[in-house]
């Protein structure tokens, strides 16, 4: 990276991916609450299209990452960039304009709209209409294009079906569906998956991992899957990354993470 | 082991997943039928009732303003009362003292309030929890004094009398009353209901449901909730407005936060974050009492008191939760 930039926003394409393509480069993340240290100074290179597996026992500071990419949590020490640009002191709300978006390990949806609506509220960045030009209803326009859109995803999961009902009604593995569709509404360059197999029955788990396979594929998406459930991450990664108490204990190919001895007892009992 | 269940598990499906397109088949006939049973009325009605109807009309406008913050966005605002005092003394001190045509004051009105209620909201809205209650019951508590304090310009304890708008197009002052302020509401009611079913209105509810998940999507919490609280102030005080072309009397008693409760009331047994609330709330809370006054003077209190509890224990969702069922139940015995 050449010199220092100015400060300010700018769009992504000004910058070059940095040094050796690295979409996401984390340094040193350190972020602690009280007296718990959850993350121990974290280094973590995310290539451009990567689809990249973080495992770790439970408090291993999985999520707490997945927090700090998404503003949630504010780490006392490190830095974060996406795509060159620093991520650490931005308000959680501008995020998405950066190009991040997650689910969370609850599926956390909206219950008082449509499955329609939640999608379309992913894309809330796209949308220009504010209380003025809603009220005189000037939207009608917007509606049609975010909606138009919003039921093209919907359709990419298999969920056109269910597009007016409100999410609280379906099964726990439809309502995930519905949680990656409206993250990818937002158009993001990097896509934050916490837990997606976990309350999964266990024969869904197998299609919900070619289905996110399916979409690394097809939109080249850059992919960061927390989860503990090991075979999901083995089926779908081929890079993973294994954390313990915050500090990052294995970082390579799936298959040598799986054999490595550290991972193996630190996750002593996820792995079968 | 099943593969996807989604695809053999019969799911339900319509009504009893709460399917919410639009069910009612008659929805045109039905408006028709309001429209003009709107129309008709005050040349049926007697001049009282006629009164009624129209201040009927005020409070849905403030409290589809009211919705804004408590049903959608899920915050408690005790000032209501005050923004609607608000908007009725600018249009009362306009019109009384300053001889301003009482059309253009409204959007004095609906300025003075939007403005106020942004001021109130900002830093309220910041912190979560009740603040915004605690902020908006001090307005509510400053107002009626500071009203009386400022007796040179708002009339003190006596309050003001303005005179009633003069009818025009051959109908009675009351009629033409009744016909400007039925305009405004369906203009009110067209603007919420635009409000609600786009951008904004989702993002509200993407707050209220879960903040996280909404500020992870780029909505900006704070932004949103402030206009928010902005427009519904704004349409307590073009009630308010309304208020005073109706009574032709505004005094400070008149908007004590004894008002602001009762909108909160009206706004809950109408049915939070719906479109009907407001309208059947403002019928409770207006036309119950009065019907109820007639049998006896004690009534308006008993009977507003029971049927709070009913709708509490009853219809959780409001008048317009139990309207809802019952057409879905008429919808469903046709079938």
């Amino acid at each position: 990276m050449a010199g220092p930039l100015p400060e300010g926003r700018f769009p992504l394409s000004w910058f070059p991916s940095g040094p050796l393509g690295a979409l996401l480069e984390v340094r040193g993340l350190t972020m602690r609450f009280g007296g718990l240290t959850a993350l121990a100074g974290v280094d973590l290179d995310v290539g451009e299209g990567e689809l990249v597996g973080l495992i770790g026992p439970n408090g291993a500071g999985k999520s707490t990452l997945l927090d700090c990419l998404t503003r949630r949590c504010s780490p006392q020490e490190g830095s974060m960039r996406l795509g060159g640009q620093e991520l650490g002191g931005l308000p959680p709300h501008q995020v998405a304009g950066y190009g991040i978006a997650r689910t969370f390990q609850n599926a956390a949806l909206f219950p008082g709209l449509s499955v329609r609506e939640n999608v379309m509220v992913g894309a809330h960045r796209h949308g220009r209409a504010g209380f003025w030009g809603a009220a005189l209803g000037r939207t009608a326009a917007e509606e049609r294009g975010l909606g138009e859109q919003a039921d093209a995803l919907l359709e990419t999961f298999g969920l056109s079906a269910y597009a007016d009902h409100p999410p609280t009604a379906l099964p726990y593995g439809l309502t995930k569906r519905i949680e990656i569709a409206r993250a990818l509404a937002a158009g993001p360059r990097l896509l934050l998956l916490d837990e997606p197999a976990g309350g999964l029955a266990p024969g869904e788990v197998p299609a919900f991992a070619q289905l996110i396979a399916r979409l690394h594929r097809e939109r080249g998406l850059t992919i960061i899957v927390v989860e503990h459930h090991m075979e999901f991450v083995l089926a779908l990664c081929r890079r993973i990354v294994c954390l313990e108490l915050g500090h990052k204990i294995a970082d390579g190919p799936a298959q040598a993470v799986r054999n490595d001895p550290a991972v193996i007892s630190a996750c002593l009992g996820v792995v079968r | 082991m099943n593969a996807v269940a989604a695809g053999h598990r019969r799911l339900p499906v319509g009504h009893e997943a709460g399917d919410r397109r639009p069910d009612w088949p008659w929805r045109r006939t039905s408006l028709a039928l309001v429209a003009s049973a709107a129309v008709v009325l005050p040349f049926t009605l007697p001049p009282y009732r006629l009164f009624q109807l129209t201040l009927v009309l005020v409070y849905t406008v403030a409290l589809l303003g009211l919705d804004l913050v408590v049903g959608r966005s899920g915050r408690l605002s005790l000032g209501h009362g005050a923004f609607f005092g608000v908007g009725a003394y600018t249009s009362a001190v306009l019109i009384a003292q300053f001889g301003v045509p009482y059309p253009l004051t409204m959007p004095a009105a609906a300025l003075a309030t939007f403005g106020l209620g942004w001021a109130a909201g900002r830093p309220a809205l910041r912190l979560r929890g009740l603040y915004l209650a605690m902020v908006t019951f001090a307005v509510a508590v400053v107002l009626p004094p500071l009203l009386k304090r400022l007796a040179g310009l708002t009339g003190g304890a006596m309050g003001l009398t303005v005179p009633a708008p003069e009818g025009l197009l051959g109908l009675d002052d009351d009629q033409w009353v009744y016909f400007l302020v039925l305009m405004v509401t369906a203009a009110a009611f067209a603007g919420m209901r635009g409000l609600a079913g786009s951008r904004p209105g989702r993002a509200l509810t993407a707050l209220r449901e879960h903040p996280a998940a909404a500020e992870t999507l780029g909505i900006r919490a704070a932004t949103h909730m402030t206009a928010a609280f902005a427009w519904s102030a704004m349409y307590a005080g073009v009630a308010g407005a309304l208020y005073t072309w109706t009574a032709g009397f505004v005094s400070p008693d008149s908007f004590t936060l004894a008002l602001s409760i009762t909108l909160l009331a009206g706004v809950v047994i109408g049915g939070l974050g719906t479109l009907a609330g407001p309208v059947l709330g403002a019928f409770a809370v207006l036309a119950v009492p009065a019907v109820a006054q007639e049998f006896d003077p004690a009534a308006p209190g008993i009977v507003s008191g029971l049927l709070l509890l009913l709708i509490v224990y009853v219809a959780p969702a409001g008048l317009a939760g139990l309207l809802r069922r019952t057409l879905w139940g008429l919808l469903r015995r046709r079938a």
